[in-house]
């Protein structure tokens, strides 16, 4: 069974829905990534994974939990983590504070320390304020912020947003990593052929709707749809970064 | 005009300031974290003072159980106003709880003058006389209202920087949708910051009613200069509101040695302009661009 299962899944944020009809799953230990045209609905559909969209319909399943019912809150207890697209730390905490802060998170010292251990680069700057980290650090620390609370499932919003091709590189090995310790990602990238690449499956996204779901590797090799919705060419990183509209 | 009158001037507007750096405290934190700006605050410290008045009559004992138990008295209704009020606007848009707020101010002070009146009192107090220092003059109750704002503020500001609490009281302030998807509860913060709002309007007002005579509009004419105390200081900012404030009491008590009381608020204002112009934010405000 799924670790994370989407039936029917619509809403938005006003009367308009914006995304409509999502079936999709994520298993245990698996990659998969969201992929699609700007504005076309990716981040709504993460959000409403979470519980921040204001209005959804459908069904959504966690574990065997019926998540329809649950609090963002209740959603980080039992194992869901989110990293936004736009303001991911609390750039008014510091580093040290910006994990403190986490609650469902036992041993919670232990825990911190073995965020530091796996980010060194943070810890040198425990006591700096969020806001003054360089954009690695910061993603460095979202991600940290997010695996505070052990989650099972972990939900990222364009992690390489902003970033340099070196530094998306170096967060796209972080995100390989993580099935290795349990934690399943769903994940919505911009640079869509760098990520597929790695990850087990992949959904196309169109104006709200899913119009193609496969393997990483298989949606790779698909000439027509690759040209419209992933970008054409070998790699994204190599081409100028078109940085995301929204502010 | 001689510097012993500026000096006096000064110390009285410290004073005042830090007397209404309290509620200045609540504005800013109620703000940065339930997300409107509170007019009822004027009024809740109209019930501190009422309140004190209130205790000394009918239980007489020593003005510091007075004090306390308008503390007490103000963070109950500000905690039942959020209950009652607030809790239910908390997803409609900033506006509505503004608007509901002056509904609460004028609840407030329509009940104290139901059971007061519009007579004045005084706070009873055993009349000190004013230590002199060459002309510049100390009053020891003055230096009693300056020491308890004092302990209010350091005790709250422990609370912010040093405890769990006040982490997540930050968080929330920062990013509501974050502090969410950090698995922090609002409601139990929010208890927590109507509570201490509450028992600081209610000690600032307490203060206020010792220094000043009591009447129905005592707290609501503070409104303005308190607002605008905390933009000069930077909306948000906790620190920027207490200095905020004191720079702006200062400046008003300064004033009104050049063109009277009657002109000090316009001139005051004209100072929050000038500085607004230079800085936007305030004084320890963030750009908001860099946010
Ligand atoms: N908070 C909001 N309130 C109202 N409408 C919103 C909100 N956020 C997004 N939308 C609308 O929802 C639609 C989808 O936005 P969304 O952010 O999900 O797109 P996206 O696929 O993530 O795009 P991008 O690649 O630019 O991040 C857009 O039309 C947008 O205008
Ligand atoms: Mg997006």
């Amino acid at each position: 069974m799924s670790l994370l299962q989407i039936a029917k899944l619509s809403g938005g944020y006003g009367d308009v829905d914006i995304i409509t009809g999502i079936d999709m799953h994520v298993g245990a230990k698996e990659i998969v990534t969201i992929a699609g045209t700007n504005g076309a609905g990716k981040s709504t559909l993460i959000k409403a994974a979470m519980g921040i969209l204001p209005r959804i319909a459908g069904t959504m399943v966690f574990d065997g939990i019926d998540l329809m019912k649950l609090q963002i809150e209740d959603r980080v207890r039992i194992g869901i983590s989110y990293v936004p697209q736009v303001r991911n730390v609390f750039g008014t905490l510091t580093v040290l504070e910006n994990l403190q802060v986490v609650e469902h998170a036992p041993g919670k010292s232990a825990r911190i320390r073995d965020m530091f251990d796996l980010f060194p680069a943070l810890a040198g700057r425990r006591g700096t304020y969020a806001e003054n980290l360089s954009g690695g650090e910061r993603q460095q620390l979202a991600f940290a912020r997010a695996l505070m609370s052990s989650p099972r499932l972990i939900l990222l919003d364009e992690p390489s947003a902003a970033l340099s091709p070196a530094l998306t590189d170096q967060v796209f090995e972080e995100v390989k990593r993580l099935p290795q310790a349990d934690v399943a990602v769903l994940m919505v990238e911009q640079r869509a052929r760098q990520a597929l690449a790695f990850s087990d499956r992949g959904y196309i996204l169109d104006a709200g709707r899913i119009v193609l779901s496969d393997t990483g590797a298989s949606l790779l090799a698909n000439e027509e749809m690759g040209d419209v919705y992933i970008g054409r060419g070998q790699s994204q990183a190599a081409m100028p970064h078109a940085p995301s509209t929204h502010v | 005009m001689d510097w012993i009158s500026i000096a006096n001037a000064v110390i009285n507007g410290v004073v005042i300031g830090m007397l209404l750096a309290l509620p200045a405290l609540a504005i800013t934190l109620v703000f940065g974290i339930a997300r409107f700006p509170n007019a009822a605050t004027g009024d809740y410290m109209t019930l501190g003072a009422y309140t004190t008045i209130a205790s000394q009559m009918f239980l007489g004992g020593s003005i510091v159980v007075a004090v306390l138990g308008a503390m007490t008295m103000t963070a109950a209704i500000s905690l039942l106003m959020y209950f009652w009020v607030f809790r239910a606007l908390a997803e409609r848009s900033h506006v509505s709880r503004l608007i509901a707020s002056i509904g609460v101010a004028f609840a407030v002070r329509s009940t104290i003058t139901f059971f007061a009146g519009q007579d004045q009192y005084v706070v009873d107090l055993p009349l000190v006389r004013a230590w002199n220092f060459g002309g510049i003059r100390i009053l020891p109750t003055d230096l009693y209202i300056v020491g308890a704002a004092l302990i209010a503020l350091l005790l709250v500001f422990c609370v912010m920087y040093l405890t769990p609490t006040g982490r997540r009281m930050r968080a929330i302030a920062d990013s509501p949708e974050l502090a969410a998807a950090s698995g922090i509860r609002a409601r139990r913060v929010m208890i927590f910051l109507w509570a201490v709002a509450g028992a600081f309007c209610g000690l600032g007002g307490a203060l206020l009613g010792i220094k000043a005579v009591v009447l129905p509009e005592l707290g609501w004419e503070l409104l303005m200069p308190m607002f605008a105390g905390v933009i000069l200081g930077g909306i948000g900012s906790p620190v920027g509101a207490v200095l905020g404030i004191v720079t702006f009491s200062i400046a008003q008590e300064v004033a009104s040695l050049f063109v009277g009381p009657a002109y000090k608020v316009v001139l005051a204002f004209l100072i929050l302009l000038c500085v607004l112009l230079l800085r936007p934010q305030g004084m320890f405000g963030r750009p908001i661009a860099a946010r």
